[in-house]
């Protein structure tokens, strides 16, 4: 049997994982969009990491304090609670004293060591947790497809609802608000869409890919130079194919998942790259 | 001022707890067209934003009437020019404080946009990339997106900071046409004098360093004494050709200015 036929004949092993992928890979394409355009990609790289961190706390008050949290529910949604207050922290930097980049970045680099003092005292989950960060999308339960896909449902009204207010606050948030608009409510509006998905979409594909999703899908889309309407479907569009190709590429060539979706992700934007470099 | 559209009583401005100047009144009536002019950082975009509700004053009150319709023109610099908007896109955002939460833009909305492209002179440009303009034709999608909400008051921060003498004398004459056929007032922030000197009605000085507010007609204002409190040396009005000059004099080196 071929490497190719052996993936069909696994179907049944795939399909849910590959599904979670798909939706994933074009929820964080879209939002990405926003991401990049609002300069806030080491945001979601932080709201990333704080979401892992949100896992190895779960992790560590099962392992150390005996507080049950084995329902995947429960450290989903410690994960959840961390990335929203995260998201909606960060989101709402204004530049005082201090750049905001200082703060995320101090947020970013806090979280990534607590995640890796953490994982040192982990003794039966550390496995697990690996999986988490660098990404396994080879086992996803149903249940997490049904969340990936409730929560996918759920920004795609909120952001269709209120694009144009999404979009003119982002866009020049000082007139806004000097012609009455209340860009703190929608700041928050779309961080919390942004601190929902990374942790539902980073327990099934893994913290490396999620914040490559929310960053080179969206670059590859405005690189090419499309309007702002036309990003959101061509990000999501490069999205699912980086999702969907690297899944089934990892699977036949046996190379780790989240990696191999990383760098499918990075080669669908490379041509627009250079076509910017060259032009 | 009992017709103002907005109003300052007795107000400090400022961030947060801590006051820049202290004191102000200021009304703004319709067909107005007060410059507030003074040196960079010295308060004067917290004092248009003030009066724009955008901050809370830290003491006093700011009246608006109630239901003013608001166009504000932000720092040219401020925009960000990596968004793939064209310059009609841009102009229709200008629609959306009016929409409310639940309505798209419409026909009617993009008809609107269009005249407010045509009445600032870039109907044109309408499908061209707002980061692509020029900086003068980024200015003028910026006012159209001010004007496409009809407003009773415009404000402008720095509406010709960067701009060549060609471009910055084409925004002010725009500016004032604007004001030709209607109640349309206009609250322009300027750290260039000059610019706003054969424009505006009235003037006020702000600089928070010297502690110093001054609001008045334009012809009180351009006074040796008023300009000299501004500028802190002695400085030179003239008129050629029907337009005022102002300049401060330079000194002759030992702190003695020539005139």
């Amino acid at each position: 049997m071929s490497a190719l036929q052996d993936f069909l004949a696994a179907r049944e092993i795939w399909q849910v994982p590959l599904a979670a992928s798909v939706i994933a890979g074009a929820l964080l394409g879209a939002l990405g969009v926003f991401v990049v355009l609002r300069r806030t990609v080491f945001v979601s790289a932080a709201l990333t990491q704080l979401s892992t961190l949100g896992l190895v706390a779960t992790l560590l008050a099962e392992e150390r304090l005996h507080i049950e949290t084995e329902h995947a529910s429960e450290q989903l949604l410690v994960a959840i609670a961390f990335s929203v207050v995260g998201a909606l922290i960060l989101g709402a930097l204004r530049p005082r004293r201090l750049p905001a980049e200082a703060t995320v970045g101090t947020a970013w680099v806090v979280s990534s060591a607590l995640v890796v003092l953490g994982a040192s005292r982990l003794v039966h989950a550390a496995h697990d947790l690996g999986g988490m960060v660098f990404g396994n999308a080879v086992a996803v339960p149903a249940s997490d497809l049904a969340v990936i896909a409730a929560v996918a449902v759920l920004c795609a009204v909120v952001h269709g609802l209120f694009a144009k207010e999404l979009a003119f606050t982002s866009f020049d948030a000082e007139t806004a608000q000097a012609v009455g608009m209340r860009v703190q409510l929608w700041d928050s509006v779309l961080f919390l869409t942004i601190g929902l998905a990374i942790p539902v979409t980073a327990r099934a594909l893994g913290a490396l890919p999620v914040f490559a999703f929310l960053t080179l899908p969206a670059a590859g889309a405005l690189l090419l130079g499309v309007r702002f309407r036309l990003a959101f479907p061509l990000a999501a569009a490069l999205g699912v194919v980086a999702a969907a190709g690297g899944y089934v590429l990892s699977w036949l060539w046996e190379i780790p998942t989240g990696a191999t979706m990383v760098a499918l992700a990075a080669l669908l934007a490379a041509p627009a790259a250079l076509r910017r470099l060259a032009g | 001022m009992s017709g103002a559209l907005v109003r300052l009583e007795g107000a400090a401005i400022g961030y947060g707890r801590r006051p820049l100047l202290e004191g102000l009144d200021l009304a703004v009536a319709p067909g107005e067209f007060l410059a507030v002019v003074g040196p960079n950082g010295g308060g004067k975009t917290t004092l248009l934003r003030t009066l724009l509700g955008a901050h809370a004053p830290v003491a006093g009150r700011v009246v608006r009437r109630e239901g003013l319709r608001v166009g504000y023109v932000p720092q040219r610099e401020h925009v960000d020019t990596i968004w793939p908007f064209t310059a009609g896109e841009v102009t229709l955002m200008g629609r959306v404080p009016g929409l409310g939460p639940w309505r798209r833009p419409g026909r009617a909305d993009r008809a609107e946009a269009g005249r407010a492209l045509a009445r600032v002179g870039v109907e044109h440009l309408a499908e061209k990339r707002f980061g692509e303009l020029s900086g003068g034709q980024r200015q003028r999608t910026l006012i159209a997106r001010a004007l496409v909400a009809d407003p009773e008051l415009l404000a402008l921060d720095e509406p010709t900071s960067g701009m060549d003498p060609a471009a910055e004398l084409g925004l002010m004459d725009l500016l004032r046409d604007l004001q030709r056929n209607g109640d349309l007032a206009i609250v322009m922030v300027s750290h260039r004098l000059e610019a706003v000197a054969n424009y505006a009605r009235a003037l006020a000085f702000v600089d928070k360093d010297r502690a110093l507010f001054r609001v008045g007609s334009l012809d009180a204002m351009l006074r040796p004494d008023a300009l000299g409190a501004l500028y802190g040396r002695a400085v030179a009005v003239r008129e050629e050709a029907g337009r005022r000059l102002v300049y401060p004099l330079p000194s002759n080196g030992n702190g003695e200015e020539l005139r």
